[in-house]
């Protein structure tokens, strides 16, 4: 039962349910109130428009390319510390998973088909996440820059032995951006990434004598990723995109195959 | 690549974009962003293990203050103004060059958050430009869950006031 609640309230109230940081209960108390009130409906469209536009138009200042080197070679960081186990296994986004919003039956599947993973996969994966970051951090994101898949598919030819397939979904929202040839387990790779809102996305294909294998969600070190084999050609996408995104994502590719 | 490069260096953008947005100041940023890398380091053994960005952040944002009231010491910048309107680095970005490339609605936007306390400032960006949970915020921020929202209310009704003045 939804009791009515006053302007008083759905004001105090109306940010969290505009950045969707409401209980069931109270989102839907808001919303009914809304949905009488032309008064408050005005004050929430009005904040609606704002973020909007902060989130289109607010400069994001871009750290000078400089900084990461710089802060690189000024610390000597000392040799990390064992993690516990468990924390090794689950990386430092573990606790992530158990954020509400993730069903007990999602944190346990994920977890079985990461144990599960053979651990043959583990050093790709654990080198996938390596190069991503790598590739944030020494501002070499990309070899040919474009959104055009028939300028970075061609871009490859020559400098590989195998053709990667290069898809562009900007129409979900998953700006393709350019390529580079990278290296997982000094076997070379096409290295395509992806745009999704502010997250970046690397996709790594290079070929394999392994079985075709059916998409892995992980994550590893804090990212997230999403693995699977097919046609002879490996897959791995990292980002911290957010899991269930980023398999989205997989699932357009491998619809695409 | 050491625990620090893995954990942090990957939010190294978002540290200088919030240290950025807090001082108003390119040099002062990065001295920022440098201090909290040696301080989270230097306290590596302390990190709980949750998210490592929440927990960079923290201390850019602590970091940022730090800058911020040795500044208004100095005279240099008022605390709760943070002009610095001496510096070249932030009269660049204000030139008209600028406000061409990047539109009048980016100009305009930076000029009202720009215009707000710090301690408002910080809930626009950590939520508008790094899309971060309340609870992210809560901890970066060092206020409790439900004053987020109430902060981030104020922050985006004083935001809009500025941004009335702004276009007559």
């Amino acid at each position: 039962m939804i009791h009515a609640i006053d302007c008083k309230t759905c004001r105090a109230w109306l940010h969290g349910y505009l950045d969707n940081e409401l209980e069931t209960n109270a989102a839907a108390e808001v919303a009914e109130h809304l949905h009488h009130c032309a008064e408050c409906a005005g004050e929430y469209a009005d904040a609606r428009r704002l973020v909007a536009q902060l989130k289109a138009h607010l400069p994001y200042h871009q750290a000078p390319a400089g900084l990461a080197r710089r802060l690189r070679a000024s610390i000597e960081a000392p040799a990390s510390p064992p993690a516990g186990l468990l924390q090794r296994w689950l990386g430092p986004g573990g606790r992530r998973w158990l954020a509400p919003g993730f069903s007990t039956l999602a944190l346990t599947l994920s977890l079985v088909l990461y144990l599960a993973a053979p651990s043959a996969e583990r050093p790709w994966l654990d080198e996938a996440v390596s190069s991503h970051v790598r590739s944030l951090m020494v501002d070499h994101l990309n070899d040919v820059v474009s959104s055009d898949r028939h300028t970075v598919k061609p871009w490859f030819t020559g400098k590989l032995d195998f053709a990667p397939p290069v898809f562009d979904f900007s129409q979900q929202g998953y700006v393709l951006l350019g390529g580079r040839l990278d290296y997982l387990q000094q076997q070379s790779t096409a290295a395509l990434t992806y745009g999704h809102g502010r997250h970046l996305i690397n996709l790594f294909i290079l070929p394999t004598a392994d079985a075709d294998a059916a998409a892995q969600n992980l994550s590893l070190r804090g990212y997230n990723l999403v693995a699977w084999r097919r046609n002879h050609l490996r897959f791995i996408l990292v980002s911290d995109l957010e899991q269930g995104e980023l398999a989205a994502l997989g699932q357009l590719i491998q619809k695409d195959l | 690549m050491t625990r620090f490069e893995e954990l942090f260096l990957p939010h190294l953008k978002a540290a200088y974009n919030l240290a950025r947005w807090l001082t108003d100041n390119d040099s002062a940023a990065q001295d920022v962003v440098q201090e909290s890398a040696f301080r989270a380091v230097k306290f590596l053994h302390r990190f709980d293990g949750g998210n490592p960005k929440a927990w960079f952040l923290t201390i850019v944002r602590n970091e940022s203050y730090n800058w911020l009231k040795a500044a208004a010491r100095q005279g240099a910048v008022a605390f709760d103004e943070a002009c610095g309107e001496d510096e070249p680095a932030l009269a660049d970005g204000r030139t008209p060059e600028w406000q061409l490339i990047q539109g009048q609605e980016a100009a305009q936007l930076q000029q009202a958050l720009l215009a707000l306390a710090p301690v408002f400032r910080e809930v626009i960006v950590l939520k508008e430009l790094e899309d971060m949970p309340y609870k992210d915020i809560a901890k970066i921020v060092d206020i409790p869950l439900g004053t987020v929202m109430s902060r981030l209310a104020r922050a985006r009704s004083m935001l809009r006031q500025q941004l009335q003045k702004s276009r007559p």
